[in-house]
């Protein structure tokens, strides 16, 4: 009962004097000011692009009672209890319902879409959760240090496990004059958590955001989410005008100046490979933001920076790779028991990865607009050769900028290509990733023709010896050197400083006491290879670039690894 | 309102394009490297900004000048520029098709390529054919049949770019194996099986580089494929006779006259196959044999003795 409370009424801090936003406040501070508007122009938007046509309209009525009815009867909980009633009563009314009746049952539906799916922004919970969630983190990752930190400007724990790379200077120069569209990889639940964060040590601006209603239960979580401008997703929802919904609000944000943040990816990369398949829907929703701007003669860019979190230890890595391997994982989309809802694994994660320096690497890519291209040090786009040209010609036919969903469309597919790309090149290889690849490839190596589940299964059964594993480590790194100094991928300054040794040993330290068995430890002069699935996991980032670091007698190996990527 | 069209390159293509435009009332600009002339009002230029203000752009040269035309176009055009290539081949070992090569080198983003059984001269003239082209911009779509099209050409459309430039580009391929099998005499059978089956095992390579296979089957493959073997006079058909008269594949190739890309291509399309584990045995066999690896007759013995499947 008071979790359905807590996640369909989210708790929201009294007004005693409303907060009046200055001109230097991010866009998201105007926010509340706005949110009936954004509401209302949701719901005009979607009503009368069904209104125009009444088939169209009966039918996603139907599709929504049809499908409504569908969820709440496998839910059978309390929402099933109350809505149920309401959506069987419908269905059998709409045949019955004339033309000004389903219209006002439409709006009704959708304005309660909307208004489900808008979130709250409060400045005072924002300064709060900036001064104090850093500290929090902090205080977890080293409780020796929590009342140093607490006083401190900058605490220092976070500090050194997070870090930010890219041209924060160009990102900061751009954020007051369009709406920047941050759409990074996925590998954890922790990822927007940890994205908001270098967003704030990089001195870049709040984002929005869509958080799974699932993440609306735990009432911190919720209330934090819920006040910080992140919208509901409620992804047990398969009715077509949900989904519009959802779309249009984020294009709404962005057409209004809001930052905003969405995981193209859809989900957690199960694999823990870059991901190359992306989902079009948001990206599609910020295309299109940038149209309706165009048409409206309203200049206000549409900016999309590539970004990809990177981390040397993944909280629900046993998890997400168990699914991965699993034909059930494929189809689980949501997880609600996984790490990240265990308050131990998360004091377990955080205290690991204290100490071991870079274990979080956020790497911020090069602006560009939703055709691809580069964007100057004055917000405009520039082909490769420097020239500056007009964004807004991609959107004209003949002249004159025009709305064309299809055209749009392939301009997102065309997009979701330059992303995978920029994703496989911004993304920086971290230690424990590397020294999986090496040892994973010498899995390979020594059992030839064997199955991958068949590998999967030699769990301690492998050794090499640690001068060997050292060795080649020492080789891959070299060779993932050329590839950085030709722009095909980045390594993290361990990855790079390091000496063979240590990387190893630094890898398997983060391993050691976190995950339920650990990948790889050492017994005497020897790696003993304990869990190949995760190792598989750790390893999966480096598919892309197998062949080009692999020594011509590893090639065989490489191939095979290289082939896993297909499963992307 | 008469749409502004540029053309690059006054090859057959070219030149063909740049006359049917203007025949169905466009304003022509066409671009080529050495001075031409082409009959009124069809503005020719050596000057490529002479192509910025037009709205749809056809680009009509040989794959192996792709690149540095695309990089020189590049210089002049915009988002707001519809982009169309007419070419058979691909690019290099890495099978970088047309319009891959237009988009790194320019800025433009509605691109297209047009294809299928169309002949230069036909065109020109305006003798019913058809063509498709692929893209995924409707808008392109309907601005080249505005351009082009009309009661001489029905250009039909898929979203299927890729497998558009790969079909074609096999088709190149497949035309100098039918002119090697019709010099030797063989039968209309054996054609028939040479066409389709090697018009398959290709569909298999153009699925792994993301083709549809069913576009292999239409226009843009064996449609294409049935005009060359029908005697359009391409000149893969004389490079295939000429190879079954005994002559190299140097000294055919040179004595031809015209640049034949078929060959180069479907030797990086049989070395992508073989890397994917992918069977290739009529392209495999005649590769070899045309370099002088197997016998004609070896040929026919290894490709009659193979296991026959399920179509």
């Amino acid at each position: 009962m008071l979790k359905r409370f807590l996640s369909e009424r989210p708790l929201r801090l009294p007004h005693i004097k409303p907060y009046v936003p200055r001109p230097s406040d991010p866009a998201i501070f105007w926010f509340n000011s706005e949110r009936d508007d954004i509401v209302s122009d949701v719901v005009s938007r979607i009503c009368t692009e069904h209104e125009s046509d009444p088939s169209r309209l009966e039918l996603a009525l139907n599709d929504a009672a049809f499908h409504e009815i569908r969820r709440l009867e496998k839910q059978r909980d309390e929402e099933a209890r109350d809505r149920l009633g309401y959506w069987r009563s419908m269905i059998r009314r709409i045949g019955k319902m004339d033309d000004t009746e389903q219209r006002r049952v439409l709006h009704t539906i959708v304005t309660n879409m909307a208004r489900d799916v808008a979130g709250n922004f409060d400045p005072r919970v924002y300064r709060f959760a900036r001064r104090a969630v850093p500290r929090l983190i902090g205080g977890v990752m080293e409780p020796r240090r929590l009342t140093q930190d607490l006083m401190a400007t900058s605490p220092e724990a976070l500090g050194r496990v997070l870090k930010a790379q890219g041209d924060l200077e160009h990102l900061r120069h751009l954020q007051n004059r369009g709406s920047l569209v941050f759409v990074p990889t996925h590998s954890s639940n922790l990822d927007s958590i940890v994205l908001a964060q270098a967003l704030e040590i990089s001195g870049l601006p709040p984002v929005i955001y869509g958080a799974g209603k699932n993440l609306f239960t735990n009432p911190i979580i919720s209330f934090f989410m819920h006040n910080l401008g992140a919208y509901r997703v409620d992804r047990r929802i398969r009715v077509s005008l949900y989904k519009e919904v959802l779309k249009l609000y984020s294009q709404v944000m962005i057409e209004r100046g809001y930052h905003s943040l969405f995981f193209p990816g859809g989900t957690r990369s199960r694999s823990g490979m870059i991901e190359r398949h992306l989902k079009l829907g948001l990206l599609g929703s910020a295309v299109e933001a940038f149209t309706t701007n165009q048409v409206r003669r309203i200049d206000r860019p549409v900016w999309f920076v590539p970004t990809t979190i990177n981390y040397a230890l993944v909280l629900e890595a046993e998890t997400l790779v168990r699914d991965w391997l699993t034909e059930e994982g494929q189809a689980r989309y949501i997880i609600e028991d996984d790490e990240f809802s265990q308050i131990d694994r998360w004091i377990a994660f955080f205290r690991k990865v204290v100490g071991l320096r870079g274990a979080c690497i956020i790497r911020f890519g090069e602006p560009i607009d939703p055709f691809g291209n580069a964007i100057d040090g004055g917000g405009q786009s520039v082909t490769p050769t420097g020239r500056v040209i007009d964004p807004g010609g991609y959107v004209e036919h003949r002249g004159k900028a025009v709305p064309d969903p299809t055209r749009d469309a392939a301009y997102t597919r065309e997009l979701g290509e330059v992303l995978a790309e920029r994703y496989e090149r911004e993304t920086v290889l971290m230690s424990t990733q590397v020294v999986a690849h090496v040892l994973f490839r010498h899995l390979v190596q020594s059992t030839p023709g064997m199955d991958l589940f068949a590998r999967l299964r030699l769990r301690g059964e492998i050794r090499v010896e640690r001068e060997t594993v050292c060795r080649e480590l020492g080789d891959t790194r070299d060779r993932l050197r050329e590839l950085e100094n030709r722009g095909r991928v980045r390594t993290s300054e361990v990855v790079k400083e390091d000496s063979p040794i240590e990387l190893l040993d630094r890898a398997l330290n983060f391993w050691n006491g976190y995950h339920d068995s650990t990948a790889a430890d050492l017994e005497g002069d020897r790696v003993v290879l304990r869990d190949p699935s995760l190792l598989l996991y750790y390893q999966n980032r480096l598919v892309p670039f197998a062949e080009e670091i692999a020594d011509p007698e590893q090639l065989e190996a490489a191939c095979e690894i290289e082939k896993l990527g297909v499963y992307r | 309102m008469s749409l502004r069209i540029g053309v690059v390159g006054a090859g057959g293509f070219g030149r063909a394009i740049a006359l049917a435009s203007a025949r169905n009332g466009q304003e022509v600009t066409l671009w080529s490297r050495k001075e031409r002339a082409l009959p009124e009002p069809i503005r020719t230029s050596t000057d490529m900004t002479s192509i910025r203000d037009c709205e749809v752009v056809f680009v009509a040269v040989p794959a192996r000048h792709a690149a540095p035309v695309a990089e020189q176009l590049g210089e002049v055009v915009d988002g707001s520029h519809l982009i169309v290539h007419i070419s058979r081949g691909l690019v290099g070992g890495e099978l970088k098709t047309l319009t891959q090569v237009i988009r790194e080198k320019t800025v433009c983003r509605r691109i297209g390529a047009l294809a299928g059984p169309l002949v230069a001269d036909a065109l020109a003239e305006g003798r019913p054919s058809g063509a498709i082209l692929g893209t995924g911009f409707p808008e392109l779509t309907a601005m080249v049949r505005e351009a082009i099209g009309g009661s001489g050409l029905r250009i039909y459309d898929t979203r299927d770019v890729v497998g558009v430039e790969l079909a074609s580009a096999t088709v190149g391929f497949l035309t100098v194996v039918i002119g090697y099998a019709q010099e030797t005499g063989a039968a209309p059978g054996t054609l028939a099986v040479l066409a389709t089956r090697g018009m398959v095992e290709m569909s298999r390579v153009g699925k792994t580089l993301g083709a549809e296979e069913s576009t292999f089957m239409g226009l843009a493959g064996l449609g294409d494929l049935i005009a060359a073997v029908a005697g359009d006079q391409r000149p893969e058909l004389r490079l295939g006779r000429a190879l079954a008269r005994g002559s190299n594949l140097e000294t055919a190739i040179g004595e031809l006259g015209a640049y034949v890309e078929g060959f180069e291509v479907a030797k990086h399309l049989l070395e992508h196959a073989r890397r994917n584990g992918l069977e290739t045995p009529i392209s495999s066999t005649f590769v070899a044999m045309s370099e002088g690896r197997m016998s004609p007759n070896d040929a026919i013995q290894a490709l009659m003795e193979r296991r026959v499947g399920t179509e």
